[in-house]
């Protein structure tokens, strides 16, 4: 269990360093903005390309980095518990590749439709490719072996089938940028969509906190202790299908921060999900956000997809993650 | 008596297939008289002397061979009417699958003499395609427009057709020098040559195909040393770099009706001043060869000065 002190020392450390990054994501870019400068100008109401910049471009990135952040890494942090599988998340667990197989379906077949739309699509996948996996992964009990197995083998097969859609359908090779994860091009209008679902989906997970810690114990003995454990799993579910789902309609499948904040979080507050979700969810948003200024500079000036990023960040750790696995088991 | 028939059955089959075979051999004796070597973006070739059967898997080496009146025998292209549209003309070809996809087995049937393939798209296949008949890889896809016109030299090299080929370039830098003079020269606006996806903007830097083209006639471009010849970019880097004239190849209202409500839009200078042109897409993003580069010129020509022309 966390001490007070340290936990409070944590959150200031985290809410300084996402204070840094939020200053860099606002700030830094191809256009140089000069705070104090946007700040006169935004009082007076008189304002120059750069400020608008700021206004309408830097500032809903930002707010959407660190929701978006959030939802993956609550939603990772979500499935990690109900499974007790350190390696489950949105990407392992195929719900990132069946929201877009379902979003691409959808550009498809209903060309038209706008994005605010798109997320039914993204929920309808998300839940899609969740149950797939979860319902192969649990013939006779599920471990984390098979959950990855099955979960890699259910994401290469959604992947592969989204591939083949933008294949053999010229008109939607335009989404590809979208697919590798990006907010560079997002405005108001997205964080309006993303809003209202994220936090829905954020205030179900932490009212599953409390119950969540009875998953640790073993099912046998949340059972045994009067949980309805059925009942919290499909909370649960719709809580990592909203955060998903909302994620993956607006900025693509960014994978990796579901699996990796869980991880490092519980290092530094323990097993307790009343702790381990909202601080995921702050070091989720840090995640996004610092991953999305080092995409403006990789190929400076111009921008690369932000999951690129994560992805780069992701891959070394899941490596590890899996070395000290084989470890403990052996 | 089953069995019989069965045996006879088998007999047959077993001298269908040496028929054949041996009829493979006999193609394959013709096509292997004379050859000479081809050097191409991925190693030496021997082509055979004026191949007359030839698979060609992007759209500017169809035109290429048109040019040097020459129809390929197998073309990948993704809709119907691409290369009618590309050749303005209808010619009889063997579809074999899309430039992104080509079917290896379409190509295969059609006993091609030469293959010849993109360095962006089909380097990766190279191996296979060299194992159904000669194969050249050159460049076309998200290449410079001196790469392109390298690679029409290349195809004629490797079809045994240099004088028409210095012929036609000779007419090409006539029609672009007519075209120069139509440009101002202290014309100062700079152009962007922007691809509006649902999802993001690819903007034709000055190093790519058609901004290359347009640079080497004194209209320059917005879009500076990029790292590939097409980049994608954000609103906030237009208005950085801010294009006095932006040509769009294509318009998905999807992203680019999200921008136009942003008051940043109308901060950019060709929205400002009306510069912003709708042009066709096939030419400007797909085409790519001499007769497109001509056609490109004169569309931006007479979108930049239409009193003049």
């Amino acid at each position: 269990m966390i001490r007070k002190t340290r936990l409070i020392r944590l959150l200031v450390l985290l809410i300084v360093l996402i204070g840094l990054s939020s200053y860099l994501s606002l700030f830094l870019g191809v256009t140089t903005i000069r705070p104090l400068e946007a700040i006169r100008e935004w009082s007076s109401g008189d304002l120059s390309k750069e400020t608008l910049v700021l206004t309408t471009l830097r500032l809903p990135r930002l707010v959407l980095g660190l929701i978006l952040g959030a939802n993956l890494a609550v939603a990772g942090a979500l499935m990690q518990a109900v499974t007790r599988n350190p390696l489950a998340s949105p990407q392992v667990f195929g719900v990132n590749a069946g929201a877009s197989l379902f979003v691409i379906l959808a550009l498809l077949l209903f060309p038209a439709l706008g994005t605010a739309n798109l997320v039914y699509f993204a929920f309808f996948g998300a839940m899609i490719g969740g149950l797939l996996v979860f319902s192969f992964a649990s013939v006779r009990g599920m471990t984390s072996l098979k959950l990855a197995l099955v979960g890699m083998a259910i994401h290469l097969l959604l992947t592969s089938l989204t591939k083949g859609l933008i294949l053999f359908n010229d008109r939607i090779t335009n989404v590809l940028y979208w697919l590798s994860g990006s907010i560079s091009d997002s405005g108001w209008l997205e964080v309006r969509l993303i809003v209202p679902w994220s936090i829905i989906g954020l205030i179900l997970a932490f009212s599953l906190a409390k119950s969540l810690a009875i998953f640790q114990l073993g099912q046998d003995v949340a059972v045994g202790l009067g949980q309805n454990i059925t009942r919290i799993r499909m909370l649960a579910a719709v809580a990592v299908v909203l955060l998903a789902g909302v994620t993956v309609a607006v900025a693509g499948a960014i994978g990796f921060i579901g699996l990796m904040v869980p991880h490092i979080v519980r290092r530094l507050v323990g097993e307790d999900y009343r702790y381990v979700l909202p601080v995921s969810a702050l070091c989720g948003g840090l995640l996004l956000t610092s991953a999305d200024v080092l995409a403006r500079f990789i190929a400076y000036p111009y921008e690369s997809p932000v999951g690129i990023v994560t992805a780069l960040l992701g891959a070394p750790f899941f490596l590890y993650l899996a070395k000290r696995q084989t470890k403990g088991v052996a | 008596m089953l069995r019989k028939r069965m045996t006879g059955a088998f007999a047959l089959l077993v001298m269908s297939c040496l028929m054949l075979a041996a009829c493979a051999g006999q193609a394959k004796e013709e096509t292997t008289k004379k050859t000479h070597a081809v050097t191409h973006e991925a190693g030496t070739t021997n082509v055979p002397d004026h191949p007359k059967r030839i698979v060609a898997l992007e759209f500017s080496f169809v035109d290429a061979l048109d040019e040097l009146g020459i129809e390929p025998v197998g073309i990948a292209q993704e809709n119907k009417d691409d290369v009618s549209g590309l050749l303005d003309k209808k010619i009889s070809f063997t579809e074999v699958g899309t430039r992104q996809q080509p079917n290896l087995e379409v190509i295969s049937s059609l006993k091609p003499d030469l293959i010849i393939g993109d360095f962006n798209r089909h380097k990766g296949i190279y191996k296979q395609l060299q194992q159904i008949e000669p194969t050249i890889i050159l460049k076309s896809r998200n290449a410079t427009y001196q790469e392109n016109l390298a690679s029409f030299k290349s195809i004629a090299e490797a079809v045994g057709q240099t004088d028409q080929m210095e012929q036609r370039l000779k007419l090409h830098d006539k029609r672009l020098a007519v075209a120069k003079q139509k440009v101002d020269p202290d014309d100062q606006r700079k152009i962007m040559v922007g691809v509006f996806r649902s999802d993001s903007l690819t903007a034709h830097g000055e190093t790519s195909f058609d901004g290359e083209l347009l640079e080497k006639l004194g209209i320059d471009n917005a879009i500076t040393k990029t790292v590939e010849p097409t980049v994608t970019i954000t609103l906030e880097q237009i208005v950085k770099w801010d294009p006095d004239v932006i040509f769009m190849a294509e318009a998905d209202p999807k992203l680019l009706n999200e921008w136009k409500k942003n008051p940043l839009w109308n901060q950019i200078t060709a929205v400002k001043k009306g510069e912003v042109y709708e042009v066709n897409r096939d030419l400007w993003t797909r085409y790519r060869g001499l007769d497109a580069a001509e056609q490109i010129v004169d569309e931006a020509i007479q979108l930049l000065y239409p009193k003049k022309s």
